[in-house]
């Protein structure tokens, strides 16, 4: 079934669709820097000065080119949001996984504190933590992983049950496999979909919190994002700038959580209904 | 009310093909009657069973005719099918517990259809919970939601949901699968007030067992296609078409004695699709899907009875064209088969035998049907031995007539001996004199091949000798073709005698004692294997053994032979559980190890 | 059955008091970990001027050790501090703050979860059709983009350039209107928050509420409850929706982060005067006090909101009241 799935994922267009769209931000993201000779924490150039040949989206109030200061913005943007989401999977993964193989209080424990951690709204401590400490972002996005982390591991410690209790894994027992050979053999395999599922759904999340956070003025100002850059252009919403300041971090973004929504639903959709995932 | 369904056809269309699930299937549900559907999953029987609800989903396409009295189902919209549903004709899906909603309490689901035509809700729920109790359930089990019932208490459920409007047409889709022993005879009792109070029921199952106790009329369906209809009481026991008796040796009852046997072959279902021909044309056509059957650009469509792949008397004519229902010589039965159903394969009158003054068989009639396996039972002497190997023709009697494939035997013999040689495989009692020991393994295997010069070429003979070695789970090894018989133990010897008698792909295999010689485990090997070559290869099976028990495992038939006559004969199960005979008796008396015992005095002293 | 009837409702209760605490342990111990001077750490790059006196209220409050009871106990008596950026109670600015989020928030839910739940639901049933097919995609695109680009992208066409809606505010300051007069002007600049958050709420509970009934259309019991001869709109609503019905609530709790930092931001752009605003002026001028209470109250309206969820979910679902 899932070779079939994996032949379809291939030709659903939302997937192709969103993925494209996410790997043509992942080359900007990338090799951003190399398409603009401007570093985008100068300062030196002329204030609201439009686009141009040299500047293409021209420059913002601090006297910053707006086409480099969205590259880097993006880049860190994107790593906040696979820092987070790998972050978040992997601690799933392994608490859901850890749960289901041990069984009993482990599992009980576990899962008793996923409810509790998932009762947390994170978006309030991370402003909580934003607001205090200033942190890097990283520290923050750890954090956010280290919040969201419940959704994944209930998803696969629910899928790794089923798995558990089917009859080839039973026998890979019964042929005396350890636990270890079973995990990693057929368990942490057969678990694939799920994981690209909580990725996709984990990275669209962390996405939109960043851009929200910045915008919000909780990151550090210094540091460029999408998120940062929107609140600083409209408050020049008055004068002529919406086209080249307001738009393009609008559309990044819009084009950035669009490509993981798509992939996201796309892979719920050929992998299994019924494998239902916090989006 | 009269239900008349006419040539109805349904197809599954998926992307660029179909799925055909029913094929102009013809069935009448008279009032006061039970019909039962019968045959494997995926035959069709639940789709009829929707269709006749109206509850095909979107993609089938219907064919045909459904009516009730006078009105065409088919030609009724939604909105005017769904006041007949449930009042006219209601049905009690599969799966139990799924089709009720979980978050409603079931004596709502119950009332429901009551108070949606108008009935005053609390009336309704009044009602609902009278019929709940007349089913076996306590008030307090009818108020609870759907996970808290047992699955005999949700399966009682639905039937007085299914009656709640005293539907004149009831239909039951598996009503009894993964049920106790108990409600499932709760529910044989509601079927049988179901006739009595005149109502048609449309039971689809695939418990024969049910279905031959329960049902009036039967029909058998086969990848969509009607194959037989028959009365109910003749499923079992007199079955006439031959994937109606297929079906009934792979059904466990409580009655049958002999193993259980599968049906040789496989298949899946049937696509219609339509594809470029070589002649440039599209080409629309059907075939049947199935594991070993590979689609290959621009061939015809197979034409010819469905059943014939897995068919064991198929003759080439099946193949050819479509083959129609026809009423059997007894006039009870209805069978889709070219062959008139289940075809002799064997037929003595009055055959006879004697050497010099003693008479070894005295005249005999006898019927061996095609597919069957057939015992011959009886002790030393008792004439077994004569009748098998006049079967096989090895032995020609003195009097009466016989015909293999409704011909003349005798006159075949004359003409074309080789050609009848041909048909006929036989094992023998003492494998290790059966075989030349100056021969190798693979020169014995070969032997048929080489009389009977069928093989066009020495790679084909190795290619068959090869098949049928493996075919008795021997090996194939250059080394082990090489070995003569004093190399190899008896087990092995019977293989490759077997191996032999198979390697012409004969109709009829005569067994004489072929494992008496053999120890009791490596018996017990070889018989397996034998019984499973049988239904793979489709041979008809006359099996001679002094040993009932052994008999009982094997036969679908058993005939007993003492003092040269053939005492008895029937089916399996009748013969042991009630053997009219009294020498039968005692067989089976003796075989059971009711011996009286021996006086206790004789082991104290 | 009975103890696990109490147990149903009673490990959510201890998951959401257990979460209640922690949320209040870390906004009770966090300043404290600040290094050096609280006061000098806090407010010396603030906005905000401070007096000695406040200085040493401001000291006194997050320097003195009379530890975490005493602070929960502070919590439930209102008692959560001093804005010194607006010169108020924090408990004031909060309450003065909330019912104008309310009438947002809940509007938007309403109005999100009645029209996702019904379209979707009317999808499902019209699965394949060509218009279906187009609402997916339209959804599955709206679900694309975040409220922070569909409000930037409304404020700029409907009240920069069209002028259409107020970019600004929640009423006209000082406007002599009578009451019918005043609604509507709320109504008025309500529209575009509403709009927003609708836009972001929406899509997803379409498609929620869409794969949710696709996949109850295929139980056995809705073939069922057609073959009784029931009307097409009682065997959707009354067998089939009420059963889709139940992953919607499971997942509204789990978007919820999601709702609210959508709802921040909303506020924010808008420069609605409720919750959002409020925590985005307080992070703007660095007013402690203020962020910690708004981020407590409002995270426990949340828990509270989630657990009431949970409860709706049992009632919902007899499944779960009575599994073990």
């Amino acid at each position: 079934m899932h070779l079939d799935a994996g032949h379809r994922i291939w030709t659903d267009p939302w997937f192709l669709t969103g993925a494209s769209l996410l790997g043509l931000l992942f080359c900007l993201a990338v090799f951003g820097p190399v398409l603009t000779p401007w570093d985008p924490y100068d300062t030196s150039f002329i204030p609201l000065d439009p686009p141009s040949a040299r500047h293409w989206l021209g420059i913002n109030d601090g006297g910053m080119d707006i086409f480099a200061e969205l590259m880097s913005g993006l880049r860190n943007t994107l790593v906040f949001g696979l820092t987070a989401a790998f972050a978040g999977l992997v601690l799933g993964s392994v608490t859901g996984l850890f749960a289901a193989w041990k069984g009993g209080w482990v599992d009980q424990i576990l899962m008793r504190l996923a409810d509790i951690v998932l009762a947390i709204p994170s978006v309030m401590i991370l402003i909580l933590l934003a607001a205090f400490f200033q942190p890097q972002p990283w520290v923050l996005a750890l954090t956010l992983a280290a919040l969201t982390w419940p959704t994944t591991a209930r998803g696969i410690r629910a899928q790794a049950m089923t798995l558990k209790n089917r009859l080839h894994i039973q026998a890979a027992r019964h042929m005396g496999g350890s636990s270890r050979y079973i995990i990693f053999r057929h368990l942490m395999p057969e678990l694939f979909p799920l994981y690209l599922i909580n990725f996709a759904a984990k990275l669209r999340m962390a996405v939109f919190m960043e851009a929200s956070l910045a915008f919000l003025g909780l990151f550090d100002p210094s540091l460029k994002s999408l998120g940062l850059m929107i609140s600083y252009a409209l408050k020049y919403y008055y004068m002529d700038i919406w086209v080249h300041w307001l738009m393009p971090p609008v559309l990044l973004l819009s084009f950035l959580i669009m490509g993981t929504t798509f992939v996201t639903i796309s892979l719920e959709r050929v992998f299994d209904p019924r494998l239902k995932t916090a989006l | 009310m009269l239900t008349t369904i006419k040539k109805l056809t349904v197809q599954y269309t998926e992307d660029d093909h179909a799925l055909l699930a029913l094929d102009r299937v013809d069935l009448t549900l008279a009032p006061g009657r039970i019909t039962a559907l019968v045959g494997e999953s995926g035959s069709g029987k639940t789709t009829l069973g929707k269709a006749v609800m109206g509850l095909l989903p979107d993609n089938a396409r219907v064919q045909g005719e459904i009516f009730l009295d006078q009105d065409n189902l088919l030609d009724f919209d939604e909105a005017r099918m769904t006041p007949i549903r449930w009042a006219k004709a209601a049905m009690v899906f599969q799966n139990g517990a799924a089709n009720l909603n979980p978050v409603h309490r079931l004596k709502y689901q119950v009332a429901e259809p009551l108070i949606q035509r108008g009935m005053p809700k609390k009336q309704a729920m009044a009602l609902a919970g009278t019929r709940l109790t007349a089913m076996g359930l306590a008030p307090e089990l009818a108020d609870r939601y759907p996970h808290e019932l047992s699955g005999g208490q949700v399966q009682r459920g639905l039937l007085a949901m299914g009656l709640i409007l005293d539907p004149p047409l009831l239909i039951l889709d598996e009503p009894t699968a993964a049920l106790d022993a108990v409600t499932k005879s709760f529910v044989a009792d509601v079927i049988h007030a179901c006739r009595a109070q005149n109502k048609s029921v449309l039971l689809i199952t695939h418990d024969l067992d049910l279905a031959g106790a329960l049902a009036d009329d039967i029909a058998v369906l086969y990848l969509g296609q009607v194959m037989e209809y028959l009365p109910g009481r003749n499923l079992l026991a007199h079955p006439a078409h031959p994937y109606t008796l297929a079906l009934a040796r792979a059904f466990p009852t409580m009655d049958a004695v002999r193993d259980l046997g599968g049906i040789r072959g496989d298949a899946f279902y049937r696509m219609v699709h339509a594809h470029a021909a070589d002649n440039g044309h599209t080409h629309v056509h059907t075939h049947v899907a199935a594991p070993d059957a590979f689609h290959q650009g621009g061939h015809a469509p197979p034409e010819g009875c469905l059943f014939q792949p897995r068919c064991t008397q198929a003759i080439p004519a099946c193949s050819l064209g479509s083959v129609d229902m026809e009423i059997t010589p007894d006039g009870d039965h209805r069978v889709r088969c070219l062959r008139g159903g289940i075809a002799r394969m064997l037929h003595f009158e009055q055959v006879a035998k004697s050497y010099g003054k003693v008479t070894a068989l005295y005249p005999t009639d006898l019927t061996l049907m095609a597919g069957e396996v057939f015992c011959l039972v009886g002790e030393t002497g008792s004439g077994k031995t004569t009748l098998a190997m006049i079967a096989a023709g090895a032995v020609s009697p003195d009097q009466g007539t016989r015909y293999f494939q409704g011909r003349n035997m005798d006159l075949w013999m004359k003409k074309e001996a080789a050609s009848l040689a041909s048909r006929i495989g036989i094992i023998y009692q003492n494998p290790a004199e059966s075989v030349s020991h100056r021969l190798t393994v693979f020169e014995i295997v070969a032997e048929p091949l080489r009389i009977h010069n069928t093989a066009a070429d020495e790679a084909e003979v190795k290619d068959r000798v090869r098949s049928a070695l493996s075919d008795v789970r021997l090996s194939c090894a250059p080394e082990f073709l090489k070995r003569y018989p004093h190399e190899l133990n008896m087990g092995a010897i019977q293989r490759v005698c077997l191996a032999r008698a198979l390697v012409h792909e004969p109709d009829l295999l005569v067994a004489d004692e072929p494992t008496s010689a053999l120890d009791p485990s490596v018996q017990a090997k070889v018989l397996k294997m034998l019984l499973t070559l049988q239904i793979e290869k489709g041979v008809t099976l006359l099996f001679v053994t002094h040993n009932i028990g052994l008999a009982r495992k094997v036969a679908d038939r058993i005939g007993v032979m003492s003092g040269g006559r053939l005492i008895e004969t029937g089916p399996a199960a009748r013969i042991i559980n009630h053997p009219d005979h009294e020498f039968t008796q005692a067989l089976i008396r003796s075989a059971r190890g009711l011996i009286r015992p021996r006086a206790a005095a004789s082991s104290s002293a | 059955m009975h103890f696990s009837a109490r147990q149903t409702w009673l490990t959510p209760v201890l998951a959401y008091v257990a979460a209640a605490l922690i949320l209040a342990f870390l906004s009770h111990s966090l300043p404290r970990m600040l290094p050096g001077d609280f006061v000098t750490a806090m407010y010396g790059a603030s906005d905000v001027t401070l007096t000695p006196e406040q200085a040493a209220g401001l000291r006194a409050q997050y320097q003195d050790d009379s530890g975490f009871t005493a602070f929960l106990g502070r919590i439930f008596c209102l008692d959560w501090g001093y804005s010194h950026a607006f010169l108020a109670p924090v408990s004031a600015l909060f309450f003065d703050a909330l019912p104008w989020t309310l009438v947002l928030m809940v509007t938007a839910h309403l109005l999100s979860s009645i029209l996702g739940f019904v379209l979707g639901v009317e999808a499902a049933w019209r699965r394949g059709t060509r218009m279906e097919k187009a609402g997916v995609g339209i959804m599955t695109v709206l679900e694309g983009i975040p409220e922070l680009c569909s409000g930037v992208l409304l404020l700029l066409v409907f009240a920069l350039n069209l002028g259409w809606f107020p970019a600004a505010g929640a009423q006209t300051a000082y406007a002599d209107h009578t009451f019918v007069q005043q609604v509507a002007d709320r109504l008025h600049h309500l529209a575009l928050p509403l709009i927003t958050l609708v836009l972001a709420y929406f899509p997803g509970n379409f498609l929620l509420a869409r794969a949710g009934m696709v996949m109850v259309m295929k139980s056995p019991f809705v073939l069922t409850a057609r073959a009784k001869g029931l009307p097409p709109l009682r065997v959707r609503y009354a067998h089939a929706a009420r059963n889709a019905l139940l992953p919607l609530v499971t997942r509204l709790g789990l978007r919820f982060a999601f709702m609210i930092t959508g709802a921040l931001v909303v506020e924010t752009l808008f420069s609605y005067p409720g919750l959002g605003t409020l925590l985005f002026n307080a992070i703007a001028m660095r007013d402690l006090p203020l962020i910690q209470g708004i981020v407590l109250a409002a995270s426990i309206m949340v828990l509270g909101i989630n657990l009431a969820l949970e409860f709706v979910y049992i009632l919902l679902d007899p499944r779960v009241a009575h599994a073990s």
